[in-house]
């Protein structure tokens, strides 16, 4: 019986603290500022053309909070890997937050880093995460240029192309 | 000897074969979709269809079925992405819109093609055509109703016909 009570009682205050503190603390809905088709289109074409201007045919993925693919742009006159390799560059970037770049160089020294077993992720310049503040909305890979410096220097105009607006 | 009649057979097998080369000397000569063309394809059908407040998302794939543009729209459902990649595929593969083999398998559930990787009966996409040579196929997804993406689809083919030659 007392066993009983105490069980009685220990539910309902795990129940009560439980959906208490956690209904208080969500009780606001989380509030994301996150890429517009628009702006990705803007930054994937501005890449193509800075590397297209430099005499580089490159790929672009522009892709969103979740790693999603907002836009994927195949350029015929790159090579054929470029697509999948701007996208994993991309959600490296991404899910990293940090530039792919950094990433390559972090686990240069350790061939059997585990994030190197994950899917899409590749060890491989040419991606930039996209900032609001500190919150990592995307990121924008490029491949195809002769050098990933190159690739992420384009990867690096499409984003200051639509600085203004990522606020 | 007989060994030397075996080498000869051999020899003369591959002077038929080399018949066949010559019959091969040319190259194919394809025409193909450019970045450029794809991406205004893709653009004006999402904006056709986002101009009548539907939210879509559109996917362009060339001559192999390779991917050359995919766009996701703004609010489109998750799904989008994938049904119109599978439905510009299926367009692709059997060159003519996906609605037709949507049609096409309604009385036959057990058709093959129903079971092959990226096919889906679903009307949406049309394929890309420079003459009767299929070049590549737009998808359209996330309209309410196939025939309002397929639409938005010969919106994109349309506005770039006078390349498509």
């Amino acid at each position: 019986m007392f066993k009983v009570a105490y069980r009685m009682a220990g539910l309902s205050l795990v129940s009560a603290l439980a959906c208490g503190v956690a209904t208080t603390a969500n009780a606001q809905l989380l509030v994301h500022k996150d890429l517009s088709l628009a702006m990705a289109a803007t930054m994937a074409t501005t890449a193509i053309a800075t590397c297209k201007g430099q005499g580089y045919n490159v790929s672009v993925n522009v892709l969103g909070r979740e790693g999603q693919v907002i836009l994927g742009l195949r350029n015929e006159l790159a090579g054929a890997a470029t697509m999948e390799n701007s996208m994993k560059k991309a959600y490296t970037a991404r899910t990293f937050r940090r530039p792919s770049g950094e990433f390559a160089n972090s686990v240069k020294g350790n061939a059997t880093a585990g994030a190197l077993f994950l899917t899409n992720i590749v060890a491989a310049q040419g991606a930039l995460p996209i900032k609001v503040g500190d919150d990592v909305i995307g990121a924008i890979g490029v491949s195809g240029a002769p050098g990933g410096d190159k690739d992420e220097a384009c990867a690096k105009a499409g984003i200051d192309k639509v600085s203004a607006d990522l606020k | 000897m007989i060994g030397t009649i075996r080498l000869l057979a051999g020899i003369s097998l591959a002077f038929a074969c080399g018949a066949a080369t010559t019959a091969n000397a040319q190259l194919a000569i394809h025409k193909d979709l450019t970045l450029p063309i794809a991406l205004t394809m893709a653009q004006t059908a999402a904006e056709m269809c986002t101009g009548q407040g539907y939210k879509v998302s559109v996917h362009v794939v060339g001559r192999d079925a390779e991917v050359l543009v995919a766009m996701r729209g703004d609010g489109a459902n998750p799904h989008t992405m994938e049904n119109s990649l599978r439905k510009a595929i299926t367009s692709r593969m059997q060159r003519r819109p996906s609605g037709e083999f949507a049609t096409a398998v309604k009385d036959n559930p057990t058709a093959g093609g129903l079971h092959l990787a990226n096919q889906i009966p679903a009307q949406g996409a049309l394929p890309i055509k420079v003459g009767d040579d299929v070049i590549g196929a737009i998808g359209v997804s996330g309209s309410p109703g196939g025939d309002k993406d397929e639409a938005c689809a010969k919106a994109g083919i349309d506005k770039v016909a006078d390349q498509l030659k």
